[in-house]
């Protein structure tokens, strides 16, 4: 160790620093900084003087950066600011037991810095590098400090009014101990502290703790009266002014604010009130505050009201205020802004609180609403599902009314626009709403886990569509001036594809119905009741545009569905109910539209010969498709049994090679087939009547029953008719049904018959002539094959079943074509000639009789004219059948004049008498 | 010459200039004869206030403000340069007394503080002289004493803790400092009779367990070694750091938490060995060379300090090295010690610590008094010692001293 060298000088070190220091330039200030750093690092007693060197420096940097301009030269040129870097991490580095001398220095510095630059603004100061570092270094520090030296660090900053946002930014490091010392400051370098906190999110905690504890200190019983005199306006006072401190203080209002601490709290102020400190906080200031303020105040405000006269007026001081202030829509009032937020809430109190928190919050919702549509949007949305009573129904067309109307002068020429505006808001609210109750039935409900459920719970659909239809009561009573203009009704109308699509899903049997959601209720009240929103709209197109095209279709589906649906329904009240509903719907739709006409028949008939067969008693048209296959023995099957006849069955083209007759996959055919019920199922039921009720409240108005007759008749025939060909209307020799149709003929004959649901339709269209005569092909098959039998039988089975129900059938045909004017005169008494006929004489009567007139008087439309009332007639005076025709009827009631004279005059005498 | 004539030739200079002119013009005035008169002594005391400290300004009146610590750094080096160019230790002793002697403000004890911190730094053995002197002049359990050491402290053993070397060679260099400064050391730690148990710092500890150890004489160097003082001044006697030290080891036992200490022991790092790379054969030898733990460093300690009280031993004249009064001091500690074990229910013949505690003060006692080390009532010490718990070491020795006394 060379210590004389150290002797004489104490280190080379020192003696440069000195000596340069005395000689300080911006040139040498890096190696002076080096040097600097040594000395600290060696020589600890030197730190003062290193301090101060390092403070200049810091002084020249900061001049230097707030000079220089942005681009004008990098960190390097300079010597302060490169020093300036060295520094900062070095100092940062020193460790915990430096920091009792760093901290205070860096602070010193800060303040100093500030004092100097007071004109410059703190923004600008605050993003030189020189200041960055700095308080870098000062965050660093403080927290290696334990908390009393911090504590004194802290409040040597608060003494220096400039650097209040030093202390902000140093703040965020020690929040906890910023908070409340800030506090102790006046309202004005207060607020700059906090300004500068707030940059910092998680002070905000720190400073609402330190707010509260100031509060509650304040508002104790025991606390000295001259202390807390002051806190409440003076907390009032610094919340007007800084917006943290604000928001602190209204964070989780209703906790600081609880009910005993009103109490204490209004004790306090009705005893300070009149003292000098609260002159600036009067209900102007206050009203001003709120504005500014949390939603949640002003619920504690309305929950107050009943219990505070005080709170009251402000209240209604505070609506008028934001009435006003709301009137000049580039102002953004927080208020409002947290209502929008918080409009949850908001909304849920709405529903529940008492009446003037409704009144005042539906003030509120309607300010909320007029600036934020969308806040309009689901708040009517809200109220629409969750409202329970006519009050709060009264609020929603309040605040419906309120939001359209609110600041429009009666003359402003883009009223209608506006209006348009809001309608179309309105209309959204009714989609959404109708959204969400869908959606909230397929939801979990705790009812349902829990198991308590209640009696009368209906899905919130429901709910939606009883509010709807009370709302739509109201519009058409008239009695509302709101809603005059229907509201109400036009977005109904604007949305009925979403209502018709809701109804159609509901009323689908096929839809999802997943445990423990409202979605698993019977849906049929929710049905009658979208049913009824449907009835209750106008869709004639009188009072709003017509309906499209997809939207006719979408609702004509859905009532279709929702007819079947109500056929099936056990209370016969509500049955017909619905039926009438539905036909009323039908008829609405079908008057307008022939398209929704052609496809509401077209689904009546389909539903109801294909899928809902059963309801109407008929027999599936189609057996082997639509009925399941029974799981057969292997003995059973026809080929087994037919098989144990062994060797025998060899011969081709032998009638024994089959012994058991049937249809494959079937088994052996049942000899009097029980399970294909007996006979004809009968036309006049309940469920067939109203059918029909519905086919014909599809045909309402001008022309329309023979127009849809007309297209029920082809209808019938495209469904039965297995296929395209032979559809026409001419009837062709009766020979060549036996050669070439008679299977096809047998088929529809069957079909028919077993269809109760198609013959009752073609009663009713040879009811609205001529459109009988496009059902030709039904009415032929059925000849033929009449024609048929008949000649088989002969005789034979005079007495079975078979020949009762050839016999049935026809009379039915006979009664059909008669109703239908395709028989004239005297052939129109066949139908009471026949019972009395035998076998071969119905033969003989078919052949002669009905088929060849019809095969020689084609039934087309063309034989029925038009009068002058637009009915179709055909005029039995200019149609007699030709004598050919009539004979054979004629030699068969003479050949059993005893049993069948009666007819003979009915029949003949009138006519001879013409033919005179 | 004048007062006015000096002061106005000085006001040629600038600051650290005219310091320096300042320290040759009052060596002038104050040595060389044999005592100053009280007009010279003013003058030297005034031209210091003005030129050296700036502590007032022509006229007389106090500077507010005084010097900023660049200016201070100035100052301490030419201080520094004046005192380690200067031949004649009375000559060096005198200005640095009457620079710090008469020390009213705390802003001279401020710029002693860096001078002695620095010469500690640097090991400068002329300056830490002065300090040493400085400090046996004014008492070493002197408040301004303590202030000084608790700030070479401060720095030495907080902030700067990389200069242990330089440090322990210290007591080769500058003994009589070194000596006074364990002395004051001694005054600041394990004082306390209640509360808080303070205890100097690890490092501090091992650098004074390295003094002692290394060199039995150390403890006795200041008063082996009289300050060369100005003439006509009073030498004040050295106090031996060896009854402050006994202290610490006594009580050590007791205040140190052995079961504590066992986890602090610092596990060596493995190192990764590199390919090339041997070890380098010092480095393997420090890594047997344990660590010890602050009550070994203790166990250490006292084994020199009983080396010491051996050293300390003198052929001729009374003994000087431990004062009897200061021992009897350890009692109450020990007292309170036990009271606290008795409350807690703990029989103190079974307190290992406790024993350990006593042991020690008896091997203390028994070393000093055999060597006749101890200077003033030794039979008040022995009555003292006798109200002690039961120790059987300390039994013996009490009864063997009484009935030699």
């Amino acid at each position: 160790m060379n210590s004389q060298s150290k002797s004489t000088s104490l280190s080379s070190d020192l003696n440069n620093f000195i000596y340069g220091v005395s000689r300080r330039s911006s040139q040498n200030a890096p190696e002076l900084t080096k040097i600097g750093i040594n000395l600290l690092k060696n020589f600890p007693a030197a730190r003062d003087a290193v301090l101060e060197y390092f403070a200049m420096v810091f002084h020249d940097a900061v001049n230097v950066s707030l000079n220089q301009s942005d681009y004008e030269a990098d960190i390097n040129t300079n010597g302060s600011l490169e020093s300036v870097s060295m520094i900062g991490p070095e100092l940062c580095s020193l460790g915990q037991s430096w920091a009792p001398f760093i901290a205070p220095w860096c602070i010193s510095l800060i303040m100093d810095i500030a004092t100097k630059k007071s004109n410059i603004p703190n923004a600008t100061l605050q993003s030189t590098e020189p200041v960055r570092v700095l308080l870098d270094m000062t965050t660093q520090n403080l927290t290696l400090l334990n908390s009393d030296e911090r504590a004194k660090c802290i409040d040597m900053m608060l003494g220096s009014w400039q650097c209040s946002w030093a202390v902000g930014w140093v703040g965020r490091a020690e929040p906890a101990l910023v908070a409340p010392r800030a506090l102790a400051l006046p309202p004005d370098a207060a607020r700059a502290v906090f300004a500068h906190l707030a940059n910092h999110p998680p002070a905000l905690a720190h400073v609402r703790a330190a707010l509260v504890d100031m509060f509650h200190e304040a508002i104790k019983e025991d606390s000295k009266p001259e202390k807390r005199r002051e806190v409440i306006p003076y907390l009032l006072n610094l919340a007007s002014k800084s917006d943290i401190v604000l928001k602190a203080l209204t964070q989780d209002i209703e906790v600081t604010l609880s009910e005993s601490v009103l109490e204490r709290v209004s004790a306090v102020c009705a005893a300070q009130r009149h003292s000098g400190a609260w002159e600036g906080v009067g209900p102007g200031a206050l009203v001003a505050l709120l504005l500014r303020a949390d939603v949640r105040c002003l619920l504690l405000l309305l929950q107050c009201a009943p219990t505070y006269l005080y709170c009251r007026q402000l209240l209604e001081y505070l609506l008028q205020k934001l009435e006003y202030e709301s009137l000049f829509s580039d102002k953004n009032i927080p208020l409002l802004t947290s209502a929008a937020e918080e409009s949850d809430l908001v909304r849920e109190k709405l529903l529940t609180g008492n009446q003037l928190e409704r009144y005042s919050l539906a003030r509120v919702l309607i300010l909320v609403g007029y600036n934020l549509p969308s806040e309009f949007v689901s708040t009517i949305s809200y109220l629409l599902q969750h409202s329970r009573d006519d009050a709060t129904l009264a609020m929603l067309v309040r605040i419906i009314s309120g939001t359209i109307t609110m600041h429009i002068p009666n003359d402003s020429p883009d009223i209608n626009m506006d209006t348009e505006r809001h309608q179309n808001y309105i209309k959204t609210g009714v989609e959404y709403a109708l959204r969400d109750a869908m959606i909230s039935d397929t939801e979990i409900k705790r009812y349902f886990i829990e198991d308590n459920l209640p009696k009368d719970q209906k899905t919130y659909l429901h709910y939606y569509c009883l509010n709807i239809i009370k709302l739509l009561r109201w519009e058409n009573s008239n009695r509302v001036g709101h809603l005059r203009t229907r509201p109400i009704g036009r977005a109904v109308e604007a949305s009925l594809y979403r209502i018709g699509g809701a109804l159609q899903e509901y009323a689908s049997l096929l839809r999802v119905r997943p445990e423990c959601t409202m979605a698993s209720l019977d849906e049929m009240p929710t049905c009658h009741a979208l049913a009824e929103v449907l009835d209750r709209v106008d869709m004639s197109g009188t009072k709003a545009p017509p309906p499209s095209v997809e939207v006719i279709l979408k609702v004509v589906q859905a009532t279709v569905k929702y007819f079947f649906r109500c056929l099936h329904e056990k209370d016969i009240m509500d049955k017909l109910r619905g039926v009438q509903t539905a036909c009323r719907l039908l008829r609405k739709l079908c008057i307008h539209s022939k398209l929704a006409r052609a496809v509401a028949l077209r689904d009546l008939l389909e539903t109801a010969m294909f899928r809902e067969e059963k309801a109407f008693g008929s027999r599936s048209v189609v057996a082997n498709t639509v009925t399941s296959n029974k799981d057969w023995a292997n003995e059973e099957l026809l080929i087994h049994l037919n098989q144990k006849h062994g060797p025998i069955t060899q011969l081709t083209q032998s009638h024994t090679s089959v012994f058991h007759a049937g249809i494959i996959g079937k088994g052996v055919r049942k000899q009097n087939g029980t399970d294909n019920g007996n006979g004809i199922p009968p036309i006049l039921t309940t469920n067939n009547e109203l059918l029909m009720a519905a086919l014909m409240s599809c045909m309402d108005g001008n022309s329309g029953v023979v127009e849809g007759a007309t297209s029920v008749s082809l209808l019938l025939v495209e469904l039965v008719s297995p296929d395209v060909m032979y559809n026409g209307l001419p009837w062709p020799d009766e020979d060549f049904t036996k050669q070439v149709s008679i299977e096809r003929e047998l088929y529809m004959r069957g079909a028919l018959e077993g269809c109760a649901v198609a013959r009752a339709a073609l009663r009713r269209a040879a009811g609205a002539r001529p459109a009988l005569c496009l059902a030709s092909a039904l009415l032929r098959a059925a000849a033929a094959t009449l024609l048929h039998r008949h000649r088989a039988l002969l005789d034979r089975h005079s007495q079975s079943a078979e020949m009762a129900r050839e016999r049935a059938a026809l009379a039915e045909l006979l009664a059909t074509m008669t109703l239908g004017q395709l028989l004239p005169h005297p052939l129109s008494h066949m139908l009471e000639l026949a019972p009395e006929l035998t076998a071969s004489e119905i033969v003989q009567v078919l052949r002669d009789c009905l088929w060849n007139y019809t095969r020689d008087h084609v039934p087309s439309p063309a034989l029925f004219t038009c009068d002058a009332t637009g009915l179709h007639w055909r005029d039995p005076s200019t149609c007699k059948p030709p004598a050919t025709y009539t004979d054979t009827l004629r030699l068969i009631i003479q050949k059993r004049i005893s049993k069948l004279g009666h007819l003979y005059p009915i029949m003949f005498l009138n006519l001879e008498k013409d033919t005179q | 010459m004048s007062l006015s004539d000096l002061k106005h030739q000085l006001r040629k200079y600038d600051f650290p200039i005219c310091a320096k002119e300042a320290l040759i013009r009052i060596e002038q005035l104050l040595v060389g004869r044999a005592a100053p008169s009280n007009k010279q002594l003013d003058i030297a005391m005034d031209v210091i206030a003005e030129f050296v400290f700036c502590e007032v300004d022509r006229r007389g009146n106090r500077r507010s403000a005084g010097i900023t610590p660049l200016q201070e750094l100035q100052l301490i080096d030419v201080i520094c340069e004046y005192l380690s160019t200067c031949g004649n230790d009375t000559t060096k002793n005198t200005i640095f007394l009457s620079l710090f002697g008469g020390i009213e403000s705390q802003r001279r004890l401020k710029v002693l503080s860096i001078l002695a911190s620095m010469a500690v730094s640097a090991s400068s053995t002329s300056v830490l002289l002065a300090v040493g002197v400085w400090l046996q002049q004014m008492g070493c359990s002197s408040a301004l004493s303590l202030q000084l050491v608790e700030n070479i402290i401060r720095d030495h053993f907080y902030l700067n803790t990389s200069n242990q070397n330089t440090l322990k060679s210290l007591a080769i260099t500058a003994p009589q400092f070194v000596s006074n400064f364990i002395t004051a050391v001694t005054e600041l730690y394990m004082h306390d009779l209640q509360g808080t148990k303070k205890l100097p710092p690890r490092n501090l500890l091992e650098v004074i367990t390295s003094w002692v150890f290394s060199n039995p004489t150390l403890c006795m160097s200041a008063q082996l070694n009289p300050a060369a003082l100005p003439s006509g001044s009073i030498p004040m006697a050295a106090v031996t750091p060896l009854a402050g030290l006994v202290h610490w080891c006594a009580l050590a036992p007791l205040y140190i938490d052995e079961d504590q200490e066992m986890v602090e022991m610092i596990v060596p790092v493995k190192r990764i060995k590199l390919e090339n790379e041997r070890d380098h054969p010092t480095f393997k030898t420090n890594a047997f060379n344990k660590v010890l733990t602050e009550a070994e460093l203790y166990t250490k300690l006292h084994l020199a300090v009983l080396h010491s009280l051996r050293a300390g031993r003198r052929t001729h004249g009374p003994p000087t090295a431990v004062n009897a009064q200061h021992l009897t001091g350890l009692t109450p500690h020990v007292q309170a010690c036990a009271h606290q074990l008795l409350k807690r229910g703990i029989k103190l013949q079974n307190d290992r610590r406790l024993q350990d505690c006593l042991d020690r003060i008896g091997q203390a006692v028994q070393v000093a008094l055999a060597n006749g080390c101890v200077y003033g009532n030794i039979s008040n010490l022995l009555a003292a010692l006798d109200t002690l718990p039961e120790n059987r070491l300390l039994r013996i020795i009490i009864k063997t001293h009484q009935q030699i006394i």
